[in-house]
C-alpha cells in the first residue's frame, strides 16, 4: 500500500482485521475437550448403540464416583478390517473392539497391541452374538438355513469379507454349519459339499458393502431378498419397526469380539483409565448392558436368557469349532473362500 | 519544418536488441527535439515497437544509451523513467473511471490530493472528455478511449510521449480525423513524441520527421518531403509510394544505363564507375512521341506503350524502354496530361524525366542487382 | 395467410423451438438432478420440523457443520493464495517445465479422493514417510489439519484452474502501462493486475470452499472420523446414515444442500456485477 489514498488504505486495513477476526473466531475446537481422562474408540460397526446409551455412561459414573473426575470418550465406528488398518496407519485409538481376533493379530504385529492381550478375562473376549439371517415379511423365499440362500434367484447382501469382520463370521458360519449338518446326515464332515454350498451361496450375492451397518442399512432401503448378519442387527431392527424377519439357522455361529488397549503413545494417566475401562468390560454392570444391547454375555449364560429376544439356538458352535481363529483364517477364509469360491464368480 | 538542434529532448545513441539469436535492431541513432514529432515507419518486424520498448523502459537494449534531457535513464526501470505511452489497445485500466485512469501516475507520485483534482480536471477540459469523467472504459468509444489514454499519459508531465500504433485499432474515417486532432494537440503542448506505424500516409502527415526502419536499422531519417522526394535507398524510395528503380553505372556525373545517359542535377558521392540506381517515382514520367520530347526533360530512353488502364483520377501506363533487352516501368499520368498526349497500346513514345533520384546500387536490400525495375507501392 | 403463420410462429415469442427445449431441459434434469435432490428435502422435513430442527442441533451436527465450515474456509484462503502466485507465475514467464508444472497442478482433479487421503497418510501419517519423525504430540493426522490438508489437495487446481485463464487473456499492457506511469511491482499487481482478476478470485474461492465443504473420500481415510472432534459434516452424513439414522443425516445434507444452492447463486449473480463493475 503506498498510495496516500486515505479511503483505499482504510478499507483494506479494515478488511483485514475483520479477516483476522473471522479467523481466530473460526479455530476448530472439539465438542469435548480431550483431556488425559478422555478414551477413544474405535470400534466395529454394531457396537454404537451399546458403547454409547450403556457402556459409556455407566463407567463414566463409576469411575466419577470412585475418583471424583470426569472422564470422556470419542468414538469412530466402521468395519473392523478397516477400523485396524485406520490404526494401523496412526488413528489416534486407545482402545479397540474388534469382530475378529485376526485383526487384533495384526495390530500385535504392527507393534500397537501387547503379545500378553489373551491374559485378559474370557481371553480378551468382551462378548459374543449369533449369525443370522433376515428376510421380507412373509419369507417369500421359504428360508429356513443358510443353504436355502443357494436357491438360483435369490438376491443376497452381504458385507464384503475385505472390510468387514462381520462378513468372515458368516462365510464361517456358512461352512460350518454346512459341515456340522454333513456330519449329523452321513457322521462325516463333508467339505466339498460345503464349499458347493458356499459356492451358490456366494454366486447369489449381489452387494458387498463395507461393513455389517453398511449392509443393514442397504437392506433396509428395500435392496436384496436376504441379509446375513448379526443376531443384534436383526432385533434392532425389529424394535425400530423395520418390516423384516428374521431366521435362525439350526446351526450357526456365534462371533466372539475382542477388546485391546492400543499401546501405542499411550501416557501413564491414559494407560490407568484405557486399561480400567477395558475391564470394566467384563464386570457384571458391562456385561448385562451388552445383554441389554441385544449381545450375548461371555461370563454368564444366565444372563442372556434374561433378554427374551435372543434367540435359542438348536447347534451353536464357536471359532473352536475349526481349530482356532488361526487355522479358521487360513483354511477357510483364505483357502476356501478366497482360493474356491471368491474366485470362482 | 526542421527542428532547433540545440534543443535535444530524448536522444538513443548506438543502441542494438537481439532476443535469442535475432538480431531486433542494430546501431540505432536518433534525436527527438522539444516539440517535434518523429514517425517510426516501418513494416511488422522492422523492429520499430522494439524501438519504443526500449526508450519507455520496459526493454533494455544489449548495446547503447537512451538520453532523456542530457540524463542518461538507460539503467532505469520504466517506472522511473516517467514517458507517457500510448499503447496501440489504448491499455485503460478497466476497473477505473476515466478520472480515476487520468488519476493513476499523479496518485502513485503521491500529489497531494487538491493538486491531482485540478491537473484531472484540466485534462479532462484539454482532451474534451468533461461528459464521461465518471464512465468506465468499456463506455467510451474507441476515439474517447484514445483521448483518456493520451490525459493519463500527460498528466504526469512525461519527458516524453510514445504512441504505440495508435489507431490501428480504428476504422479508417475516424483514424483520418483523429490524426489530425493529435496532431494539433501534440502542437498545442509541446510535449516531444514518438510515434510507429506501418501506414506511409500517416507518417507522413503526422510527422515532422520520419524515419523509416528496415530490418532493425534506420535507412533514412528527414522530414516527410525528404524522404518522400528524396530518398537515400531504394528501401525509402519503394517503401513511401511506388518507384521505378533502373540499374547502372554512375560515370563522368551521370546516370548511364545501356545506351541511356542521365545528367545529376546535384552532386554525389560515388565513385566513379561504380555501380548505382536511378529511382523514379510513377507520375514524374513523362510520355511524347518521340519526336516531340521537349528540352526540359531529360530524356531516359525510347519505348512501347504495353498496356493503358484508367484508375479513377489518374492513367496507369506500363511501358517497355528500350534498355538491354528491354525494361518494363510504370507511368502515372493525371488528366491534364492523358488530354493533351493519348496514348494506345503499342504506340512508340520517348520517356522524359523531371525529378530522380541516383542512389548506390550497395543497398542492404541485396540480390536485386539484377532485377531491372522494381515497382512497389 | 400461410406465409403470415409462418412468421408469427418466429415473432413475438410465437417460436415453438423455445419453450419446447425449455421442457426438454427440465425434464432431463428431474431424474438425475432435481428429483434426488427434492429427495433429501422431503425425507428430512419427513417428520417435522421440529424433529429437522432437533436432529440438526445436536452437538455432534453442529460441531460436523462448524468443522466442514472452518476446514474448507483454510483450504480455501491457501489454495486462493497458492492459485493466484502460481497462475502468476505461470502466466507471466516462460521457463523450461512451465508446461509440466501446469500438469502436476492439475493432477488432482483426476486423482480419486480416497487415493488423495492415502498418499497424505503414507506421508504424514505416524508411520509415514515424514510423519514418522514429528513428534507424538504434533502429529497432524487424524487432526483437524488434517482435513485441511486433504481439502487443499482435493481442490488445489480449482481456483488456479480459474484465475490462471484470465490472467492469460489478460492484455499485458495495462501492467506495462501502470509501470511506464510510475508503479512498482507490488502497486501494479495491487491496483491494476488484482482488480482485473476480482470475478475470478471470487468464483476460485466459492468453487474451492464449496468443493471442500463436500469432500469425503479423502477425510474419512484421514481425519479420524471421531464424532464431535474430526468429523466433518459429509462424515457425519454417512455416519448417520449407515447408523441407519435417516432422518439425522438428512438434516445435515439439507444444510448442505442449501449452503451449495447459495454459493452457486452468489457465484452466478456476483460474476456479472464483478466483471462489470
Amino acid at each position: 500500500m503506498k498510495f496516500r489514498n486515505i479511503k483505499i488504505a482504510a478499507v483494506s486495513r479494515l478488511s483485514l482485521v475483520l479477516l483476522v477476526v473471522i479467523l481466530t473466531a473460526c479455530l476448530p475446537g472439539p465438542v469435548s475437550q480431550p483431556g488425559n481422562r478422555n478414551i477413544t474408540v474405535y470400534a466395529f460397526s454394531i457396537m454404537k448403540e451399546a458403547l454409547e446409551r450403556d457402556i459409556y455412561p455407566s463407567f463414566a459414573a463409576k469411575w466419577k464416583r470412585e475418583h471424583g473426575e470426569e472422564v470422556t470418550f470419542s468414538s469412530s465406528y466402521a468395519g473392523s478390517e478397516t477400523v485396524t488398518n485406520q490404526i494401523i496407519q496412526g488413528a489416534p485409538a486407545d482402545i479397540a473392539i474388534l469382530s475378529i481376533e485376526m485383526d487384533v493379530k495384526r495390530m500385535v504385529a504392527a507393534g500397537h497391541v501387547k503379545e500378553d492381550w489373551r491374559a485378559a478375562p474370557q481371553l480378551g473376549i468382551i462378548n459374543k452374538t449369533a449369525f443370522v439371517i433376515l428376510v421380507r415379511p412373509g419369507n417369500p423365499h421359504g428360508i429356513k438355513d443358510f443353504r436355502d440362500l443357494a436357491k438360483p434367484g435369490i438376491k443376497l447382501i452381504h458385507p464384503d469379507p475385505v472390510s468387514s469382520g462381520g462378513a468372515q463370521w458368516s462365510i464361517l458360519s456358512i461352512y460350518g454349519a454346512e459341515l456340522i449338518r454333513s456330519e449329523s446326515e452321513t457322521g462325516e464332515a463333508d467339505s466339498e459339499k460345503a464349499v458347493e454350498t458356499l459356492r451358490a451361496i456366494w454366486a447369489n450375492v449381489i452387494s458387498t458393502p463395507g461393513s455389517a451397518r453398511e449392509a443393514r442399512t442397504q437392506f433396509e432401503t428395500g435392496y436384496g431378498d436376504a441379509l446375513i448378519t448379526y443376531e443384534l442387527e436383526g432385533i434392532l431392527m425389529k424394535q425400530a419397526g423395520t418390516p423384516v424377519e428374521m431366521i435362525v439357522p439350526p446351526a450357526t455361529i456365534m462371533s466372539e469380539h475382542p477388546a485391546v488397549v492400543i499401546e501405542r503413545g499411550l501416557t501413564p494417566s491414559k494407560r490407568e483409565v484405557a486399561y480400567a475401562f477395558r475391564n470394566y468390560l467384563w464386570s457384571e454392570e458391562a456385561q448385562k448392558a451388552f445383554v441389554r444391547g441385544n449381545f450375548r454375555s461371555v461370563t454368564s449364560e444366565t444372563l442372556n436368557r434374561s433378554n427374551p429376544a435372543l434367540a435359542e439356538i438348536e447347534q451353536p458352535f464357536d471359532i473352536r469349532y475349526f481349530g482356532g481363529w488361526e487355522r479358521a483364517y487360513h483354511d477357510v477364509i483364505e483357502r476356501i473362500f478366497g482360493g474356491k469360491v471368491k474366485s470362482s464368480r | 519544418m526542421k527542428a532547433d538542434t540545440t534543443n535535444i529532448a530524448v536522444s538513443v545513441e548506438g543502441v542494438s536488441k537481439s532476443f535469442g539469436s535475432t538480431k531486433v535492431l542494430s546501431d540505432i541513432n536518433f534525436d527527438v527535439h522539444e516539440g517535434e514529432i518523429l514517425v517510426f515507419l516501418g513494416a511488422s518486424g522492422s523492429g520499430k515497437t522494439t524501438i519504443l520498448r526500449i526508450i519507455s523502459g520496459l526493454e533494455t537494449p544489449d548495446s547503447g544509451r537512451v538520453i532523456f534531457h542530457s540524463r542518461d535513464v538507460t539503467g532505469l526501470p520504466a517506472r522511473e523513467r516517467g514517458t507517457g505511452v500510448i499503447f496501440q489497445s489504448y491499455a485503460l485500466f478497466p476497473k477505473m473511471s476515466v478520472e480515476k485512469n487520468i488519476a493513476y501516475g499523479l496518485k502513485l507520485r503521491r500529489r497531494p490530493k487538491k493538486d491531482v483534482n485540478q491537473r484531472v480536471d484540466e485534462l479532462i477540459g484539454l482532451v474534451h472528455l468533461e461528459d464521461h469523467r465518471k464512465k468506465f472504459p468499456s463506455q467510451l468509444s474507441g476515439g474517447q478511449q484514445q483521448r483518456v489514454a493520451i490525459a493519463r499519459a500527460l498528466a504526469y508531465e512525461p519527458e516524453v510521449l510514445l504512441f504505440d500504433e495508435p489507431f490501428g485499432a480504428l476504422d479508417a474515417q475516424i483514424r483520418t480525423r483523429l490524426r489530425h486532432e493529435i496532431r494539433l494537440l501534440l502542437k498545442k503542448i509541446k510535449v516531444p513524441s514518438i510515434f510507429i506505424t506501418h501506414d506511409q500516409e500517416e507518417a507522413l502527415e503526422l510527422g515532422d520527421r520520419v524515419a523509416v526502419l528496415n530490418a532493425g536499422q534506420i535507412e533514412q531519417i528527414g522530414t516527410p518531403y525528404e524522404v518522400y522526394m528524396k530518398p537515400d535507398t531504394e528501401f525509402v524510395a519503394t517503401f513511401l509510394g511506388a518507384a521505378n528503380v533502373l540499374s547502372g553505372v554512375y560515370k563522368n556525373g551521370r546516370f548511364e544505363t545501356g545506351a541511356s545517359a542521365i545528367e545529376l542535377e546535384e552532386p554525389i558521392s560515388l565513385d566513379e564507375g561504380s555501380r548505382a540506381k536511378l529511382v523514379v517515382r510513377p507520375e514524374d514520367v513523362f510520355l511524347r512521341r518521340p519526336e516531340n520530347l521537349q528540352q526540359h526533360y531529360q530524356k531516359l530512353a525510347d519505348g512501347t506503350i504495353e498496356e493503358v488502364s484508367f484508375v479513377g483520377a489518374f492513367e496507369r501506363l506500363l511501358v517497355n524502354l528500350n534498355i538491354g533487352n528491354g525494361v518494363t516501368m510504370v507511368v502515372t499520368r493525371p488528366k491534364t496530361e492523358t488530354a493533351a498526349f493519348p496514348f494506345q497500346g503499342g504506340e512508340s513514345v520517348s520517356a522524359g524525366i523531371v525529378r530522380f533520384r541516383v542512389i548506390p546500387a550497395e543497398s542492404r536490400m541485396g540480390g536485386r542487382e539484377n532485377v531491372d525495375i522494381v515497382s512497389v507501392s | 395467410m400461410s406465409a403470415n403463420l409462418s412468421s408469427v410462429r418466429h415473432t413475438r415469442g410465437y417460436d415453438i423451438v423455445k419453450p419446447l427445449s425449455i421442457t426438454a431441459l427440465l425434464i432431463f434434469m428431474l431424474p438425475l438432478v432435481l428429483l434426488p435432490l427434492s429427495s433429501i428435502f422431503i425425507f428430512g422435513f419427513s417428520s417435522g420440523l421440529q424433529s429437522f430442527w432437533a436432529a440438526l442441533t445436536t452437538p455432534d451436527a453442529i460441531f460436523a457443520l462448524k468443522l466442514s465450515f472452518v476446514t474448507s474456509f483454510w483450504a480455501t484462503v491457501f489454495n486462493l493464495v497458492f492459485g493466484l502466485f502460481a497462475a502468476y507465475v505461470l502466466a507471466r514467464y516462460s521457463f523450461w517445465g512451465r508446461n509440466a508444472i501446469i500438469v502436476l497442478i492439475s493432477i488432482p482433479t483426476a486423482i480419486p479422493t480416497a487415493v488423495a487421503g492415502f498418499a497424505l497418510l503414507l506421508l504424514w501419517g505416524p508411520y509415514g514417510l515424514l510423519g514418522r519423525f514429528l513428534p507424538a504430540d504434533t502429529q497432524i493426522m487424524f487432526t483437524p489439519y488434517a482435513i485441511i490438508l486433504a481439502n487443499i489437495f482435493v481442490t488445489f487446481p480449482l481456483a488456479f484452474g480459474v484465475i490462471m485463464p484470465v490472467l492469460e487473456t489478460m492484455n499485458r499492457s495495462l501492467e506495462e502501462a501502470s509501470a511506464t506511469m510510475g508503479a512498482t511491482r507490488w502497486q501494479t499487481f495491487w491496483h491494476v493486475t488484482l482488480p482485473s482478476l476480482r470475478g475470478a478470485i471470487v468464483g476460485g474461492a466459492l468453487l474451492t470452499f464449496a468443493r471442500s465443504v463436500g469432500e469425503f473420500g479423502s477425510t474419512i481415510l484421514v481425519s479420524g472420523n471421531l464424532s464431535g472432534m474430526t468429523q466433518t459434516a459429509p462424515l457425519y452424513i454417512f455416519a448417520k446414515f449407515n447408523e441407519g439414522q435417516v432422518e439425522a443425516a438428512n438434516a445435515v445434507a439439507v444444510v448442505l444442500a442449501v449452503f451449495s444452492f447459495v454459493i452457486f447463486s452468489i457465484l452466478f449473480f456476483a460474476r456479472d456485477w464483478l466483471e462489470t463493475e
